[in-house]
C-alpha cells in the first residue's frame, strides 16, 4: 500500500495520533465496511397495491417470498460515498479545503448516494438516478476518505493545518465538533442487576434481574432482560419502540427451538447437584427444579405446548405494533419478533436458547445469593459508544425512516390516482419519491454532529438523547486533546442525586484516570482516558478490517483443543463447581471443565501475544473463577469493538521485548494478578502470584496528568485542579493561528518550554504549543500584596514581554442573513462617498492592521435599493487591532443559483485584543496553586540577591504551601534551578522508583537528588537565598525560598470580567438599573447584602445602595386622597406668552393637580423607590387602591384596599 | 554651626575589574543607604535610548503588529547620547511630538524575502539615521573588540519566509527604566556587604581534619580551605560568602559554637554591575551618581522655594512622582 510509505514520516506524532484512534477508526469502518452492514440490516419496505391488486399478484406471486403477495419492495442497496471534495470544492483548488470550511462556516461533507431498487416480481427494476438521491454525509477529519488521511507534516502544512494535527472531528457550519465518547453498558454480556424499581413495573416483581444489552454488527442494539418474580417465574423483557413488552420466559424458551419440557427442565436444572452443594462455586440449589416446574407451568396455563403455537402467540401479541408486517400470518411475525427484538447479537434460535437457559441460571444464582449481582457503575461492566458507531446506529435509523416514509407516500399516491400510477414505472415512483428526498437523511446527520441531539422515535436504545456532541475548542492543545481523551458517564446520570456513580472504583484503574476529572458538577462523570487506554476498534493492529467470523472460528477451535465441549448441537448437562459455560461475545459456545480453566485462560493468554495464533491481541478473555456468592463464575471471551484496553506486561511469558506486551480489558482485569514492577507484592498473598506487571504506575494518569512534574509529591485535590486550569491556560493554541477563524482563541506571545518536565512532555510533543513561562518565583511575604493567593508581578519582567498575550476574536457578517425578506434588498459592503471615515476603506471592510476604538465605525453596508449605507460600530470596551480581513470567494453557497456575478457577502473580520498582564489576571503553577496578580511592582523595589544581582519575576505567599501541601511545586522550584546552572532539563517524571527492582533502593527524597546539584553550583542545598530589600538595601531576616517555577496563565483576566457603573441604563419599567455587564448594567444589591448593611447598622450605605443609587423617585402624592397615581401635570400657560415676548424660556414651576380630587392643594412630594410607584400601579389594575397616610414618624401609613 | 557633629563622609570607589559591559567595585565609607540608592539609580533612572514608537507600513510576517514593535523596542542602542539628550515631553523643538533631532532618532527596516531559505530579520536590518545611535550588537561589530562577528548574526527580531516582507519606520527616544524596563541600561547590578570573617582558631584546632575538611565543605561556595601543608583552615574567598551561615550552623551541629563568626561590614560594599551595551558599565556608573546628584541638587532647592520643581522640569517630576 502507497499508504505506508507516508505513514513513516508521520512517525513523528505517532503517539498523538494514538490518542484520537479510538474517533478517527470507528468512523473509517463505518465508510470502509459499516455502511455495507448496516444496510443489510435495514429491512426491505413492501407495497401492496390493494385496487390492481389482482393483475399484480399474479405477477408478484413468482417473487422471492412466494406464500405471500406484495407488490414492491424497496431496497436500498448500495450506498457510495464519495470524498468530500468531489462535489463540494469542485471550482475551488483542492487546496485549503478544511481552511475554506471554517473560513466560510460551512461542513466538510462527502457525497453519500443511495441507490434504491425496486423490487417487482422476478424483475428488478433499474435503480432510481442516484443524482436525485445523493445526501451529504459530514467527515471526521484524518478518517479513510479524508483529505488529511496519512498526510505527513509538511503536507498538512502546506494546507494551512496544523503539523500535529490528528483529525477526530467534524467541521460543521464551520464549527469543530467532536462526538462524545459515552459509558455504555458492555454489550452481549448478561448482567445480573438488583434495583429497587423492578419491583414497581408489575405486581409481582422483586428487584432482581439480568440485563443485557444485545448488539448487532452495523452496532445498533437491543436490550433484553429478565426479571424475576415473587412466584418464582420469570419474564422476559425487550422494548419496541420505547414501550417494554413482557413475555412469561418459558414461551419465549418455546418458541426460540423446538424443544420440550422434559428438555428445557434439564437444561436448567442440570447445573444443580446434590454432591456439590454449599461447595464453593456451587451456584445453583434445589429450588431451580420447582422454579423450572412453575415456569413451564406458566406456559400450559396459556394452553400452549408447541414451538408453534408459542411462536404464534407471540406473533398474534405482536402484530399491532410490528410495521410492515401487516400481511404476514402470526408465526412469520412471532419469527421476526425473536429475530429483531430477543437477542440481536445471536443469529441461530439455537444460540438464543443457550444463552436464555444461561441467564436464567444466573438469575436463579442471583436470587439464591449463590452469585453476587455486578455492579453497573463499574467499568469492568462498560464498554464505550464510539462516534462512527453513533453515526451508523442513526444513520441506520434514518434510512429507515426514510424507507418507511416513501411507503407511506407511496402508498398515498396510490390511494390518491391508483389508476394511473404505474407500479412498474420508475419514472412514476421516482417522482413520488422526491417528495420524500433523501437529503433528510444527510440533514438529520449534520443536525446531529451540530447540535447533539438526538430525534428518534425508536430511541436507539441510548440513555441519553442530547449532548452526544461537543465543540472541539482550541483554547490550548491539552485542552483540545482533553476532549478527545474524555469519556463521559451519560446525562442521565449528571442530574441525579444519588453519587455512587461519580465514584472513583478500583475497576477503573489503568482504564480511567483517577486526578483528571472535574470538581464539581460533573464530577466523576466526566472522567478522561488514562494515556495507555486505548478502544478496540474493527481493525487489527495492521490496520486491516477484522474478520470476527473467522476470529470466533479460531477461537473456538483452539478452545475445543484446549478440551472445551462444544454446547451445540446440545448443551452440556453440568453447571459451575464442575464445569464452567465458556460465552463468546455472549453466545454460549460450549463448557469448559473447572479444573483446566486456568491452564485454558493462560493458553489463551500466551496466544494473544503471536498474531499469526489467530486469536486477536486484543480479545478480553475474563475468566470468573469459582467462588463463594461471588460473581458468576464462566469464561467470558470477547472479541467485540469499543472495549477498554490497556497494555500490560506478561510476565509468564519468558520473552521480553514487545512479544510480552498484552491488552487487558477492565473485564479481565478484576480477576488477574497485575504487579507494580518497584518489586513489591502489593500485598498480595503467596496463593496468588502475579502473572502481569505494570509497565509504569504513569500509564494510569491521563495525557494532560502526566504533564503535572512531580505529582506523585502533590496533595492528590491539587493534581485534580491542575488538570482543570492547565486546560483553561492562556498558551501557544495553534501553530496555523493565522489561518484559523475560531471564534475566540486565546494566544500567549512569549511561551517558553518548561525546564522541569515529565516524561509524556516529550512523548506527546507539547513543546509544539507551550503553555507557559518559567518564571523565578520567589516564595515570601513582601509588601502585602502578596496576601489570600495574591501575587506580585515583576514589572519590569512584564514590560520585557512574560506573559503577554492576546485574544484573537472573529466577527463574521453575513449579509444573506442580515437580510430582510424583501429579497429584492441586495446589500453590499461598500463606502459611502459622500461621508469620510478613518477607519472604513473603500470597499467598505476596515483596513487591516487598524487599531479600532471602541464605536469607531469598521465596516458599512450599502443597500442598492433605497440607496442607503449603514456604518456599524465596534461594541465593547477595549482597543482592537484588525487582526485579518477573510472574504468569501464562493465557497459559500447557499443559493446556488444565484451565485453567479453576485457580490460580496460573506467576511470574516478577525480582531486582536492585546491582553499583556494587568492587576487581576489569573496566574498558575502547574501544582493547582493559582493566585491574582496584586500588583505589578517595580524591578527595583523586588528583593535582590545580593551574589546573582537576580529579582524574582513573581512574588507568592508562603502561606500557600503549608495547607495545600504542593511539595511538588517546591521540587520543581529546586529542580528548575539546579537545571537551568546545568543547562540541561529535568526529568519530573512520578513514581520513579517504581521501575527500581526489589534491592537496588534509591534515595528516599527527590531532594537529596536535586540538593547536590544546587550546591554543587554554589547554591543553597534546599534553595534558599539571602535576600536583600530592593527598597532598603538591607539583608532580608530570613533566607527566601527561590526558583524557577513554570507559571501558566490563566484565561481569566479582568478586563473580560470587570464591571463597574455609577448611572447608566436603567429598567424601563422599574426604572431600576440594569442587569448585565456587556449592556453596562450594575450589580446586584441582594438580600444578603442587605441584610450584611442591616446587621452594620449602615443605614446611609443601605439607603443610597438600595434607593439613591437605584431607583429614586420623587412622587407626588396627594395628601387628600392619598393616592399617588392621580398626579397630574398642569402645562401652566405663561409659557406662550414669555416666547411671544422674546424671552427665553424660563423654568416655570410646574403646577401638579390630583386628578382625582380636581385640586392641587393636597400634593405633596415624597421620595420613594420608583417600584413602588410601579406597584401602585399594579395593585391599581387588580382594583386595589393603595392610599398613603402622610405623616411625620409613626402616623405615616400605608393602606391597601379593594376598591368597589 | 557649633556643637553639632558632622556626619559628613566621603565614600570611596575602589575599581576591581572593568569591562564595557561588566564593572565589580567597592563602595567604601558608606552605607546601605547610599549603595542601593545607587543600585536603584542605576536600574531604573539611567536615561538610554530605546524604540518607542513603530509606524509598521507592512508587515506579511508571522509576528503580529505588536510584537514585532515590542520586540524592537527591546533592542538595546548605543545611548552615549541619552544623557544630553531631550526627553521628548519636555521637547521644545518639535512641540512634545517627539519627532526632532534633538529628541528622536529615526530608524528605518525594510526586509523583503525572495529566497526559499528563512530569512532572519536581525537588528543588523534596522538602519539609523543617526550614526551614533544603533543597535548595541552593530556598533560592536563595527569597533570588532573582542566581539566575534561571525558567531553573531545579530538580534532576531524575526524570522521570514518566501514573500514575507517587513517594511517599518521606528522613533527611538530618551527614557528611563522606570517607564519601561527597555530603558533600563543595566541588565544586572547588585552589591553585598563585605563580610568579616573570624576564625576561632583555639577551636579549629581541636578539630580533627576529617572535621574540618566536612567543616570547609559544608560552605557551598569555596570560603575556606586547608592549607595542605599546615593542615590550617584559612580563608581564601571571603567574599564568595554568601552570609548563608551554613558554615556556622554545620559547627554548631558540629557541638562547636562559635567556631567562627562572620559580620557584615555595613560600611562596606562590593558592587557588581553589568550593563546591556547601551551604556558602558563605568559610564552607567558615572551617569547614576549624575542622577544621583541631580535629584539631590532637586530636594536641596525644594527646600528653598515650593515653586521651585515648577521651573526644573524633569528634576521637578522626581520630587513629584517620587
Amino acid at each position: 500500500m502507497e499508504k505506508k510509505k507516508s505513514k513513516a514520516n508521520q512517525h513523528d506524532y505517532e503517539s498523538l495520533h494514538e490518542l484520537f484512534k479510538p474517533h478517527i477508526e470507528s468512523f473509517d469502518y463505518l465508510v470502509d465496511s459499516g455502511i455495507e452492514t448496516l444496510l443489510s440490516n435495514i429491512h426491505p419496505v413492501e407495497i401492496h397495491d390493494s385496487i390492481t391488486g389482482r393483475t399484480l399478484k399474479n405477477i408478484l406471486s413468482k417473487a422471492f417470498h412466494s406464500s405471500h403477495c406484495f407488490d414492491l419492495l424497496i431496497l436500498i442497496g448500495f450506498i457510495s460515498v464519495l470524498r468530500p471534495s468531489e462535489l463540494l470544492f469542485m471550482v475551488l483548488m483542492l487546496m485549503f479545503v478544511f481552511l475554506q470550511c471554517r473560513q466560510a462556516g460551512i461542513s466538510y461533507e462527502g457525497k453519500f448516494m443511495l441507490e434504491v431498487f425496486l423490487k417487482n416480481d422476478d424483475a428488478l427494476l433499474p435503480s432510481i438516478s442516484e443524482q436525485s438521491n445523493l445526501t451529504y454525509l459530514p467527515f471526521s477529519l484524518h478518517t479513510s476518505l479524508c483529505h488529511l488521511r496519512d498526510c505527513d507534516p509538511s503536507h498538512l502544512l502546506r494546507q494551512k493545518e496544523e503539523a500535529t494535527e490528528m483529525g477526530g472531528y467534524f467541521i460543521v457550519n464551520g464549527l469543530e465538533k467532536l462526538v462524545r465518547l459515552l459509558i455504555m453498558q458492555k454489550r452481549n454480556h448478561p448482567m445480573s442487576v438488583i434495583r429497587p424499581n423492578f419491583r414497581e413495573r408489575q405486581e409481582g416483581f422483586t428487584d432482581k434481574a439480568i440485563m443485557i444489552r444485545c448488539v448487532r454488527d452495523d452496532q445498533s442494539s437491543v436490550s433484553n432482560r429478565l426479571y424475576y418474580l415473587q412466584n418464582g417465574s420469570a419474564r422476559f423483557g425487550f422494548w419496541i419502540r420505547g414501550k417494554e413488552y413482557l413475555l412469561p420466559v418459558g414461551i419465549v424458551l418455546k418458541a426460540l427451538i423446538d424443544t420440550n419440557d422434559l428438555e428445557i427442565d434439564a437444561s436448567l436444572t442440570c447445573s444443580y447437584s446434590e454432591e456439590y452443594q454449599g461447595r464453593k462455586g456451587a451456584v445453583a440449589t434445589q429450588l431451580v427444579g420447582e422454579r423450572v416446574r412453575i415456569i413451564l407451568d406458566e406456559v400450559r396455563d396459556l394452553s400452549l405446548s408447541t414451538h408453534l403455537q408459542c411462536l404464534q402467540h407471540i406473533g398474534e401479541y405482536f402484530k399491532p405494533v410490528m410495521d410492515g408486517l401487516e400481511n404476514k400470518n402470526h408465526s412469520d411475525v412471532g419469527t421476526s419478533v425473536l429475530r429483531d427484538y430477543i437477542f440481536v447479537h445471536l443469529q441461530k434460535n439455537d444460540e438464543k436458547f443457550n444463552l436464555l437457559i444461561f441467564m436464567l441460571q444466573k438469575l436463579f444464582a442471583l436470587v439464591d445469593h449463590t452469585a453476587a449481582p455486578d455492579n453497573m457503575d463499574a467499568l469492568q461492566n462498560q464498554e464505550v459508544l464510539l462516534p462512527g458507531h453513533l453515526v451508523a446506529i442513526y444513520l441506520k435509523e434514518k434510512l429507515q425512516e426514510w424507507l418507511f416514509k416513501a411507503r407511506r407516500t407511496l402508498k398515498e399516491e396510490l390511494q390518491k390516482n391508483g389508476k394511473k400510477f404505474d407500479f412498474l414505472s420508475v419514472v412514476h415512483i421516482k417522482k413520488v419519491l422526491d417528495k420524500n428526498p433523501s437529503k433528510n437523511v444527510g440533514m438529520a446527520i449534520e443536525n446531529m454532529l451540530k447540535t447533539g441531539r438526538i430525534v428518534t422515535q425508536s430511541g436507539i436504545d441510548l440513555q441519553q438523547s442530547g449532548g452526544m456532541t461537543v465543540a472541539a475548542e482550541r483554547l490550548n492543545f491539552l485542552r483540545f486533546i482533553s476532549h478527545f481523551r474524555s469519556v463521559h458517564r451519560g446525562a442521565a446520570f449528571a442530574g441525579q442525586r444519588n453519587t455512587s456513580v461519580r465514584k472513583l472504583l478500583p475497576e477503573a484503574w489503568g482504564f480511567l484516570c483517577p486526578v483528571h476529572t472535574p470538581d464539581g458538577e460533573p464530577c466523576g462523570l466526566l472522567n478522561h482516558m488514562a494515556s495507555t487506554c486505548r478502544i478496540t476498534s474493527f481493525f487489527d493492529s495492521q490496520g486491516n478490517v477484522k474478520d470476527f467470523f473467522k476470529i470466533r472460528l479460531s477461537i473456538l477451535n483452539i478452545l475445543a483443543g484446549i478440551g472445551m465441549t462444544p454446547s451445540l448441537p446440545k448443551l452440556v448437562r453440568a453447571g459451575p463447581p464442575l464445569v464452567l459455560s465458556v460465552l463468546l461475545d455472549g453466545c454460549v459456545v460450549g463448557s469448559i471443565s473447572s479444573d483446566i480453566a486456568e491452564k485454558a485462560v493462560s493458553h489463551l493468554r500466551k496466544l494473544k501475544l503471536f498474531p499469526s495464533s489467530g486469536i486477536p491481541e486484543d480479545l478480553e478473555v475474563g475468566y470468573v473463577p469459582l467462588s463463594f456468592g461471588g460473581a458468576y463464575p464462566g469464561l467470558y471471551l470477547f472479541t467485540s469493538p469499543s472495549r477498554f484496553l490497556r497494555p500490560v506486561r506478561n510476565i509468564s511469558v519468558s520473552s521480553n521485548g514487545p512479544r510480552d506486551i498484552e491488552l487487558i480489558g477492565p473485564f479481565e482485569q478484576a480477576y488477574m494478578e497485575i504487579r507494580c514492577p518497584d518489586g513489591g507484592n502489593g500485598g498480595r498473598r503467596d496463593g496468588f502470584p502475579a502473572t502481569h506487571e505494570e509497565i509504569h504506575p504513569t500509564g494510569m494518569l491521563s495525557v494532560v496528568a502526566n504533564l503535572t512534574p512531580f505529582s506523585d509529591h502533590n496533595q492528590s485535590p491539587r493534581n485534580m485542579y491542575q488538570c482543570q486550569m492547565a486546560k483553561q491556560t492562556m498558551a501557544f493554541s495553534s501553530q496555523a493561528l493565522r489561518f484559523r477563524a475560531d471564534q475566540k482563541l486565546y494566544h500567549l506571545q512569549t511561551p517558553q518550554s518548561p525546564i522541569v518536565r515529565t516524561a509524556a512532555y516529550s512523548k506527546y510533543h507539547i513543546d509544539e504549543f507551550p503553555t507557559g513561562t518559567n518564571a523565578i518565583v520567589a516564595v515570601l511575604a513582601y509588601t502585602g500584596y502578596d496576601m489570600e493567593d495574591a501575587m506580585i508581578l515583576n514589572k519590569s519582567a512584564v514590560e520585557r514581554g512574560m506573559f503577554h498575550g492576546t485574544i484573537y476574536q472573529v466577527e463574521t457578517i453575513d449579509l444573506e442573513d442580515q437580510k430582510e425578506l424583501s429579497d429584492q434588498a441586495q446589500s453590499l459592503f461598500a463606502r459611502s462617498n459622500i461621508e469620510t471615515y478613518s477607519s472604513i476603506d473603500v470597499d467598505g471592510l476596515p483596513y487591516v492592521g487598524q487599531m479600532l476604538h471602541p464605536d469607531e465605525q469598521y465596516y458599512s453596508v450599502h443597500n442598492t435599493v433605497n440607496n442607503s449605507t449603514k456604518t456599524f460600530k465596534l461594541k465593547g470596551s477595549e482597543p482592537v487591532v484588525v487582526d485579518y480581513v477573510a472574504v468569501d470567494g464562493g465557497t459559500k453557497q447557499k443559493h446556488p443559483q444565484k451565485a453567479n456575478n453576485r457580490s460580496l457577502q460573506y467576511v470574516n473580520i478577525r480582531f486582536r485584543r492585546p491582553r499583556n498582564p494587568i492587576i487581576g489576571d489569573k496566574f498558575s503553577s502547574r501544582h493547582g496553586q493559582k493566585g491574582v496578580c496584586s500588583q505589578l511592582w517595580p524591578d527595583i523595589d523586588m528583593p535582590f540577591s545580593g551574589v546573582t544581582g537576580i529579582r524574582p519575576d513573581l512574588i507568592i505567599n508562603p502561606h500557600a504551601f503549608p495547607s495545600r501541601m504542593t511539595i511538588g511545586m517546591l521540587l520543581e522550584s529546586i529542580a528548575a534551578k539546579g537545571g537551568s546552572l546545568s543547562g540541561k532539563f529535568v526529568d519530573a517524571t512520578p513514581f520513579p522508583g517504581a521501575l527500581n527492582k526489589a534491592g537496588e533502593e534509591s534515595s528516599d527524597s527527590r531532594v537529596d537528588e536535586l540538593g547536590p546539584l544546587l550546591a554543587s553550583y554554589g547554591f543553597n542545598y534546599h534553595g534558599l537565598e539571602v535576600l536583600y530589600s530592593g527598597v532598603l538595601g538591607t539583608e532580608l531576616t530570613c533566607e527566601i525560598f527561590i526558583g524557577p517555577v513554570y507559571y501558566q496563565r490563566l484565561r481569566h483576566m479582568v478586563s473580560d470580567k470587570f464591571q463597574v457603573r455609577s448611572t447608566g441604563r436603567v429598567d424601563q419599567v422599574t426604572r431600576q438599573p440594569i442587569k448585565g455587564r456587556k449592556r453596562g448594567g450594575g450589580i446586584r444589591f441582594g438580600e444578603m447584602e442587605r441584610d450584611a448593611m442591616l446587621a452594620h447598622g449602615a443605614a446611609y450605605l443601605l439607603h443610597d445602595r438600595l434607593h439613591t443609587c437605584s431607583d429614586h423617585h420623587i412622587a407626588d402624592v396627594c395628601s387628600l386622597c392619598g393616592s399617588i397615581l392621580t398626579a397630574t401635570i398642569m402645562q401652566p400657560l405663561k409659557k406662550a406668552v414669555r416666547e411671544i415676548g422674546g424671552l427665553p424660556p424660563g423654568s416655570t414651576p410646574k403646577k401638579i393637580t390630583c386628578h382625582a380630587c380636581k385640586t392641587s392643594k393636597g400634593m405633596e412630594t415624597v421620595a420613594m423607590p420608583y417600584v413602588f410607584k410601579y406597584l401602585a400601579a399594579e395593585l391599581a389594575a387588580m382594583n386595589v387602591k393603595m392610599t398613603l397616610h402622610l405623616g411625620n414618624g409613626a402616623e405615616a401609613l400605608i393602606e391597601c384596599r379593594l376598591s368597589n | 554651626m557649633d556643637g553639632v557633629v558632622s556626619y559628613q563622609r566621603f565614600p570611596k570607589i575602589k575599581i576591581r575589574e572593568v569591562k564595557d559591559e561588566y564593572l565589580k567595585f567597592e563602595l567604601r565609607e558608606t552605607d546601605a543607604s547610599v549603595a542601593n540608592a545607587l543600585r536603584r539609580v542605576m536600574i531604573s533612572e539611567v536615561p538610554t535610548i530605546a524604540i518607542d514608537l513603530v509606524e509598521i507600513e507592512v508587515n506579511s510576517s508571522v509576528l503580529n503588529d505588536e510584537f514585532i514593535a515590542h520586540r524592537l523596542g527591546l533592542i538595546p542602542l548605543t545611548s552615549d547620547r541619552a544623557m544630553s539628550m531631550r526627553f521628548s515631553r519636555d521637547c521644545d523643538a518639535c512641540d512634545g511630538d517627539g519627532q526632532c533631532e534633538y529628541c528622536s532618532v529615526e530608524f528605518q527596516l525594510s526586509v523583503r524575502c525572495d529566497q526559499d531559505q528563512t530569512l532572519d530579520v536581525t537588528s543588523q536590518d534596522l538602519i539609523s539615521l543617526d550614526p551614533s545611535v544603533v543597535p548595541v550588537d552593530v556598533a560592536a561589530r563595527s569597533t570588532s573588540s573582542g566581539f566575534d562577528a561571525t558567531e553573531n548574526r545579530g538580534i532576531i527580531i524575526v524570522k521570514l519566509r518566501r514573500g514575507q516582507e517587513l517594511r517599518l519606520r521606528a522613533i527611538a527616544r530618551k527614557g528611563i527604566g522606570k517607564d519601561h524596563a527597555k530603558w533600563s541600561p543595566a541588565a544586572t547590578v547588585t552589591f553585598m556587604y563585605e563580610p568579616d570573617i573570624h576564625i576561632n582558631e583555639d577551636m579549629m584546632e581541636s578539630l580533627s581534619l576529617e572535621d574540618k575538611r566536612n567543616w570547609v565543605e559544608s560552605s557551598p561556595t569555596k570560603v575556606f580551605d586547608i592549607d595542605p601543608s599546615t593542615h590550617q583552615v584559612v580563608v581564601v574567598d571571603p567574599e564568595a560568602y554568601t552570609y548563608d551561615e551554613e558554615v556556622i550552623k554545620k559547627a554548631e551541629a558540629m557541638g562547636k559554637p562559635g567556631l567562627v563568626e562572620i559580620y557584615a561590614k555595613d560600611t562596606d560594599f562590593i558592587f557588581t554591575v553589568e550593563s546591556t551595551g547601551a551604556i558602558k558599565s563605568s559610564q552607567l556608573v558615572l551617569n547614576a551618581i549624575q542622577v544621583l546628584k541631580q535629584k539631590l541638587d532637586a530636594v536641596r532647592l525644594t527646600e528653598d522655594t515650593e515653586e521651585a520643581d515648577e521651573q526644573f522640569g524633569e528634576l521637578g517630576a522626581h520630587m513629584r512622582g517620587g
